[in-house]
Formats: structure tokens, C-alpha cells, sequence
């Protein structure tokens, strides 16, 4: 197990190497760099002022030197300086960020995980009632609604016209910190970002748990007089759920998708914002740091799921 | 299934938990708007430049800055006249050479005394590219910057130069005791800018929690009185959008607004519409260097093909003005210039004279623009159908504002990208500001003279105009230029927009002026209140 872990780790930091080539290319060429996003178009610059600044950013390296440096760089762990922010070092701008983000991400995870075993194990047990079919029809709604369009009308609901939450930020401006407060601002965004995850792990615990239940040694348990209650939670239910492990650990990607959204609609402090905001200024140095975190985060995850996995069915080895 | 139901309670019973916990803690910390603190969208649309702290870089954002910061001179609110800020006063010699300042007893927050060694201090930063001054290049002309005496900072020239006084606005004045042990290159990077950077204006630096919001706390020992505010924030939001949801869930009491977005609040008692110029001329760029636009008759036909009016009416909901050079201030416009009235038949006319069907005919050419706003997506829909009626046939192409550039700032350019360009280019308060893009000693990259003008005679008027001393001349001289504009047609000038902020009623003796970027002119902060 140890040993299997450790040459994922291995391979996943050669996955984050590669990714972080491929980003730098990418990035190399899109047309612009960051100087063309720094100057103000209404006003003049000499020729030799641009001149300096590019020297003075390393832009007038040619490209593998810059990404060899780069790299050396980011291996000690100094990703630079953001350009937008000259102030501000990569590393520590993304490291602060990853805070609210798993805050986000990990509040929406739960509601996901709860609302969508909830309504899943009573969808598939309740199956073709009124309930189950209109749980189908929101889920539906769910999976097919984009995370901006959710947030938007969320937003308007809840903050414009019901002034139940406020429109965004992570914290009230000017005031003292609170858990109260915190709550106040995350719980919006979350359940919003927590939408498509929810329909989603909805629909396939209902459809898992219906395939458990008519299994043999369900029919078994009840033949033996097992109360249904305790039929569906200690038999069915553990078994149903092996798939939805698989499935929670992949939505992780949908949800980093999502959360880049939702930070930008709700103006969250997290890596969405901030990868959203870098590209906007070509700030190259964060865009690669916030790249190679997230994706370091995924690599993570995945593994982890896969531990899991092997955790809730021991008939699995992994080796 | 009785037991399923039990399931069913318990599932969720603890899906409602998950959900209600948080509900309950919310309701005993419900936001209130604490008395005295007036919170805005302060750096929201283009007078805005979120993240910046350094007024050496600022090239927007000074309705901010200039609430902590202050230069030695300003703008009147109405954007009309150079006023006094940290100087009391100041005289111009009769050669136009030297501006002599009379500082007034001001102290910086941390209660030293603010001296003429600070400004001379100042302009050093200001005028060294090496800080990241984006002022360096306008500040060349100076020759020395001299201190008689505590009291006095006398500046020379080598020339004279109209835009000295407007590029003096945004010179803000920054403490010597707290910087001169930074060395220049290193300035730009240190964090004294978002930490603790220290001005002279009536609100003080608090604090800054990254990408959420600026607080400002009253400065009480501020020289024009102690401010009627306790505390101002300047909350970030990711566009308008967001911000007008925040204005509208009471939140903020100011904010920049689209002007699609006006007709909301108008008839709204809780808010006042602040309406204004937005000194900011949108035009079509000829790209000089192209064969297509050689013949001005092909110039002019553009020109008759859109109708201006209709496209203000609509789109703009009449807030604007067509313009028919680069100025909309009366005096800068002669009598007697074109008014190029929508006239398609005038258009096709020209364009067979010009032998337009030999130049393109009905070949796509591409127009290139930085603006992605839906309001700026419909005004080309509606240009591109109009064109197309007269038989010039365009097709937008909206890219980011650092492609808009690479492509167009580029030396050696690919003019198939951008035969044309849909722009904008700030006028005014200074008139001379327009010089950068129709000066032939602008052409990348040199310069921003994007369509690569190259007219001699607009070239010399606006060389006269620019050394021009005297003030009414100089208006005689803008004049000239507008004329040349309005005959040779280095644009196709469309209008002038206006823009808008909208504020709370609740505050009072608020200023807000949609300047080009944000200003700075008086707003007097101290002065600033807000009703229970």
C-alpha cells in the first residue's frame, strides 16, 4: 500500500512537471504578453523604458531558458513574483488562497455528499412515487444548469431581492472576524457550488442502491426477518455506496470547475479568483503557481480516493 | 413502510442539520451597516484600477488614491479648472518655463511635517522609470526641480508645455522620511504600499485584506477639518454586475455603473443617478498603412454610412454626443466644421468615385476592438449593418485589451489584423491628451498612435497647439486641429459617451466626477456623510 502510494506520488509529480510545460507553452502562445496587459494604451512609453521592464521581468530570455529557469526556481520553491502584484511573492499569494478554497469546496462537498445519498437512498427506495420523480426532475436540473447561471440566479434571489445573504466577499467589510459572519457569507456559494454535485451523486446512488436491493442477499436478509430499516442501511446501503466513493473523487475536478465560477460570481478570495484575475493581466508567474497547485490538488485527491476505495471494500487490493 | 419512512425522516433530518446549523448562527450575526462608514465600489469601471496601491503606477484609480493621498495640484470637481491641493498656490512665469508651488502646512499620518524636500523627493520618483513610473515619459521636459525654501518647490522646463499643470494631478505627493531608504528599482516591490503606506489626505490607511476590500479609517488631524466619516471602504468586485448587486442588497452606497444599466435606478427614491462626460471620444481608426483607406473619399463615405444618431438614440439611450473630431468641449470645436450627417447615398456616391470595387468591394475587413462590452457588441452589429449597406463589408473582432495591444503596439504589424480598429482615446480635461494617438511621432513604438497616422498638417497643429503658452490661444490652436481632424479624417470620430455612478441617497455632500481615469480632482472626503 505504501509502496503503491509512493510511486503514485512519484508519477504524479512528473504529470505536474509536464503540466506545468505545457502550461508555459500555452501561455507563450497566446498572443501578448504580460507587458502588453501592464501599459495603458492612452499613454506614451518609450521604446527603451519597455525595454527595461521586459529585461527586468526576464521576458527577453528565449523560451527555454525562461521556463529552464523557471523550473530551477520553482524547485526550491520560489514561483516568482506576481507582475500585476510586483509586491506580492507567487508562492505566498497562492498558499493564502488555498484557504477559502477548501473552505468553499469542502462545505459544498458535504452538502453534495448528504443531500445526494439523502435524496438518492430515497429516491431508489420510494422508487417511481411522486417524491422520486420530482427528486429526478430537480437532479436533472441539477446536472444540466453551468455554475454561473446557478450562482447568477442565486445571487439575485437570495441577496438582491431577498437581502438574506450578502452579494459576496468572504468576510463583512470593516468588521472584526466572526465564525457567524464567515458562515453568513460561505453558506450561499457553497450550496450553490454543491448543486451539480449533489444531483449527480444523487442519481447514482439511486441507481446503485436499486441494483443493490435486488441482489440475492437482500432478498435473503429480508426472507430472515430483518427489519427493512436495518436491510437497507447495514446490507444494501454500504455496498451501493462503493461506487459513489469512485464518483465523489472524480466530481472534485467538475467542482474545481465550478468554484471558479462561483468565486468569481461571489467574489471569494480563493485560487478561482485569483487564476481568473491572472489571466485577465497575463500575469504568467501566478497563472503557472495556481496551475500547478490545483493540479497538485487533483493528483492528491485522486489518490486518496483510490485509498478510500480500498478502505470501504476490503476485497480490493491495491498493489 | 413505516420503516422506510423512519429512514426517510432520519436521512433527512440530517441533511437539514447540515443545512440549519449555519442558518441559525447567521441570524444572531446579521449585517448592519455600521453609522458612519461609507462603503463604495470605488475602483469599478474604467476610472477604477483594483490592486494598485502605488500611485507611480497608477494609470487609473486616483477616486481612490486621492481620498489618502494628495498632489500638490487638482482638478476642480467640475474638471474645469487647475486648483490647489497641497499647494496653496502657484505661479507660471510669463515664459511659461518655470511653475513656482507655495506648499501649505499639511503633515503626513504619522504626524511629521510634509516639506518642499518631500516633493522635490516626489518628483525625483515620479520622473525615474526605474520606480515603475508611468509618469516618467510626460515628465521629461523638466530640467530641475528646486527647494528656496521649506515652504517653496520651483519647477523649470525646457520647453513650454500646455499638459504640465494636468500631469501635475497626478504627481501624488509621497513622504521622504518613509521611502528614501528603498532603492528605486526596488520600490515597486515592497509592501510599504498595501501595509503601510502613509499620505496627507483626511482618511488614513487601515488596512487591506487582498482582493476583498480597502479600509480607510478619518484622518482628525486633517488640515481642511476632521472628517464627518469615521471610516470609508472601498469593497473589489469582479465587474459591474457584482457590484450593482451589492449597491442594490444595500451593502455599498456607491458604485459605477454601465449606462444599460441607468434606466434601473432612475426612478429608484433610494438613488441618485450621478451623470457626466466621460471625456472619452470612440472612434474607427483607419490603419494608415493599409491600401483601402488612401483615398479620403473612402474616409468621408464611412463617415456618411453610420448613422450616429440612431445608434445614440438606441443603443445609448441618448447619452452621448457625436463628435466630428476628437474634442466635445465648445471651445475646441470651430464653426463651420462637416457635421458628416448620415447620408448612405452621399456614401455610395463617394465610393464609386473613389473606385471602391477596385480598392476591396465586397471583401471582409476585419475591425479589431478591445471593447467586449454587450453595449459595445451591439454598436458594431449596428456599424457592420450600416457599412454593409453602403457596400463596405466589416467584420468585428473582440479581443482581450494585452492582445488589442500586441497587435496593434507591435513595430512591425500585420495589417490584415486590423485594417480597422474600434477605440477609444481620452480627450480631455487636457486637450492635449489626444496628441498620443494622431501624432505622427507617435507611431508604435514610439507611441500609441495606433492607426499610424501620418498627416503633416495634423502633425504641426498639434505640435503648435501642445507649446502653445497662452491659453486662449491654445483653445484657437485645438481649434485648428479639429478642423484638420474634421477635413483629412485620420478617424472616423463617432461620439462621446457619457458615464455614470450611482449613489445612495442616504449620503450626502458626495462627490463623485466620472473623470478619465478617476481623476484626481476635488472631492473633498472630509466633507462626506451618511444618514442613519
Amino acid at each position: 500500500m505504501l509502496q503503491y502510494s509512493l510511486r503514485r506520488l512519484i508519477i504524479g509529480m512528473g504529470m505536474l512537471v509536464a503540466l506545468s510545460m505545457l502550461i508555459f507553452l500555452l501561455l507563450r502562445l497566446t498572443p501578448g504578453d504580460p507587458i502588453d496587459a501592464y501599459i495603458d494604451p492612452n499613454l506614451p512609453m518609450s521604446p527603451s523604458d519597455l525595454a527595461d521592464l521586459r529585461r527586468s521581468l526576464g521576458l527577453d530570455q528565449p523560451l527555454p531558458a525562461q521556463y529552464l529557469g523557471w523550473l530551477q526556481q520553482a524547485l526550491t520553491g520560489n514561483l516568482g513574483y506576481s507582475i500585476k502584484r510586483l509586491d506580492q511573492p507567487v508562492l505566498g499569494l497562492v498558499l493564502s488562497r488555498i484557504g477559502p478554497t477548501v473552505l468553499l469546496m469542502g462545505t459544498a462537498l458535504a452538502f453534495a455528499i448528504v443531500a445526494g445519498i439523502t435524496f438518492g437512498v430515497i429516491g431508489a427506495v420510494r422508487r417511481n412515487s411522486l417524491a422520486d420523480l420530482s427528486l429526478s426532475v430537480i437532479a436533472l436540473a441539477g446536472i444540466s444548469s453551468p455554475a454561473f447561471l446557478s450562482a447568477l440566479i442565486g445571487l439575485y434571489i437570495f441577496s438582491v431581492r431577498l437581502h438574506w445573504m450578502p452579494s459576496g466577499g468572504m468576510l463583512t467589510p470593516g468588521e472584526e472576524f466572526s465564525l457567524g459572519d464567515l458562515l453568513h457569507h460561505l453558506i450561499l456559494p457553497a450550496a450553490l457550488l454543491s448543486v451539480a454535485q449533489a444531483a449527480l451523486i444523487m442519481r447514482y446512488m439511486r441507481a446503485s442502491l436499486l441494483e443493490v436491493l435486488n441482489q440475492d442477499y437482500v432478498r435473503t436478509a429480508r426472507a430472515k426477518g430483518v427489519r427493512e430499516f436495518w436491510v437497507i442501511t447495514k446490507h444494501a446501503l454500504r455496498n451501493a455506496l462503493l461506487p459513489i466513493v469512485t464518483l465523489i473523487g472524480s466530481t472534485i475536478g467538475l467542482a474545481i470547475g465550478g468554484a471558479i465560477f462561483i468565486e468569481s460570481v461571489f467574489n471569494w478570495p480563493g485560487m478561482g479568483l485569483l487564476l481568473v484575475d491572472a489571466v485577465q493581466t497575463r500575469d504568467y508567474p501566478v497563472i503557472m503557481g495556481a496551475t500547478l497547485v490545483i493540479g497538485a490538488c487533483v493528483i492528491v485527491v485522486n489518490l486518496l480516493t483510490d485509498i478510500t476505495y480500498a478502505v470501504v471494500d476490503p476485497r480490493i487490493k491495491v498493489g | 413502510m413505516k420503516r422506510l419512512s423512519r429512514l426517510s425522516v432520519i436521512a433527512l433530518g440530517a441533511l437539514l442539520s447540515t443545512a440549519a446549523v449555519p442558518a441559525l448562527v447567521v441570524s444572531g450575526a446579521a449585517a448592519e451597516a455600521q453609522a458612519a462608514t461609507l462603503s463604495g465600489g470605488f475602483d469599478v469601471g474604467p476610472g477604477g484600477f483594483q490592486g494598485n496601491f502605488n500611485p507611480l503606477a497608477a494609470t487609473a484609480g486616483f477616486t481612490w488614491l486621492s481620498v489618502y493621498y494628495e498632489p500638490l495640484i487638482a482638478y476642480d470637481e467640475k474638471l474645469q479648472k487647475v486648483i490647489g491641493a497641497l499647494a496653496s498656490s502657484y505661479e507660471v512665469s510669463s515664459d511659461q518655463m518655470t511653475y513656482t508651488f507655495k506648499l501649505t502646512d499639511a503633515k503626513w499620518h504619522d504626524g511629521k511635517p510634509f516639506t518642499a524636500k518631500d516633493a522635490k523627493f516626489t518628483m525625483g520618483l515620479a520622473m525615474d522609470a526605474k520606480t515603475g513610473s508611468v509618469l516618467a515619459a510626460r515628465l521629461k521636459g523638466i530640467s530641475s526641480v528646486e527647494t528656496p525654501d521649506e515652504h517653496t518647490v520651483v519647477i523649470k522646463l525646457s520647453a513650454p508645455s500646455s499638459s504640465f499643470p494636468d500631469t501635475m494631478t497626478k504627481v501624488m505627493m509621497l513622504p521622504e522620511h518613509a521611502l528614501s531608504s528603498i532603492p528605486a528599482d526596488q520600490l515597486a516591490k515592497n509592501t510599504w504600499w498595501s501595509t503601510a503606506p502613509i499620505g496627507t489626505g483626511p482618511f488614513k490607511f487601515t488596512k487591506y485584506v487582498s482582493d476583498q476590500y480597502v479600509e480607510l479609517a478619518a484622518n482628525t488631524d486633517y488640515r481642511g477639518g476632521k472628517p464627518a466619516l469615521e471610516r470609508v471602504i472601498n469593497r473589489y468586485f469582479a465587474n459591474p454586475a457584482a457590484a450593482i448587486a451589492a449597491l442594490r442588497s444595500g451593502e455599498i452606497q456607491f458604485t459605477y455603473v454601465d449606462s444599460n444599466d441607468v434606466p434601473t435606478f432612475k426612478d429608484n427614491k433610494d438613488f441618485q443617478v450621478i451623470e457626466g462626460n466621460s471625456f472619452v471620444v470612440n472612434y474607427l481608426g483607419f490603419n494608415h498603412e493599409s491600401p483601402l483607406w488612401k483615398d479620403v473619399r473612402v474616409r468621408q463615405a464611412v463617415m456618411y454610412a453610420i448613422n450616429r444618431d440612431a445608434i445614440i438614440q438606441s443603443l445609448y439611450g441618448g447619452a452621448a454626443k457625436p463628435a466630428n473630431c476628437a474634442y466635445v468641449a465648445d471651445q475646441l470645436i470651430p464653426q463651420g466644421i462637416d457635421s458628416y450627417a448620415y447620408d448612405p447615398e452621399e456614401a455610395k456616391q463617394l465610393l464609386t468615385e473613389a473606385g471602391w470595387d477596385q480598392i476591396n468591394g465586397g471583401k471582409p475587413i476585419t475591425l479589431l476592438t478591445y471593447y467586449t462590452t454587450p453595449l459595445a457588441t451591439n454598436v458594431l452589429a449596428a456599424v457592420q449593418a450600416m457599412l454593409a449597406q453602403v457596400g463596405i463589408n466589416i467584420v468585428p473582432r473582440a479581443v482581450d485589451a494585452p492582445t488589442y495591444n500586441s497587435i496593434v503596439l507591435n513595430a512591425t504589424p500585420d495589417i490584415a489584423q486590423f485594417q480597422l480598429v474600434y477605440a477609444g482615446l481620452q480627450n480631455g480635461p487636457d486637450a492635449g491628451s489626444i496628441n498620443v494617438g494622431l501624432n505622427e511621432k507617435q507611431i508604435p513604438p514610439a507611441g500609441p498612435n495606433v492607426a499610424r497616422v501620418r498627416m503633416p498638417d495634423l502633425t504641426k497643429a498639434l505640435d503648435t497647439a501642445l507649446a502653445e503658452p497662452d491659453s486662449t490661444k491654445r483653445d484657437a490652436a485645438y481649434q485648428d486641429v479639429c478642423k484638420v481632424m474634421n477635413t483629412n479624417l485620420p478617424w472616423a470620430t463617432l461620439w462621446v459617451a457619457n458615464r455614470y455612478g450611482i449613489v445612495s441617497t442616504k449620503v450626502k455632500d458626495f462627490v463623485w466626477t466620472p473623470a478619465p481615469g478617476g481623476g484626481p480632482y476635488q472631492a473633498n472626503p472630509q466633507k462626506w456623510s451618511i444618514a442613519e
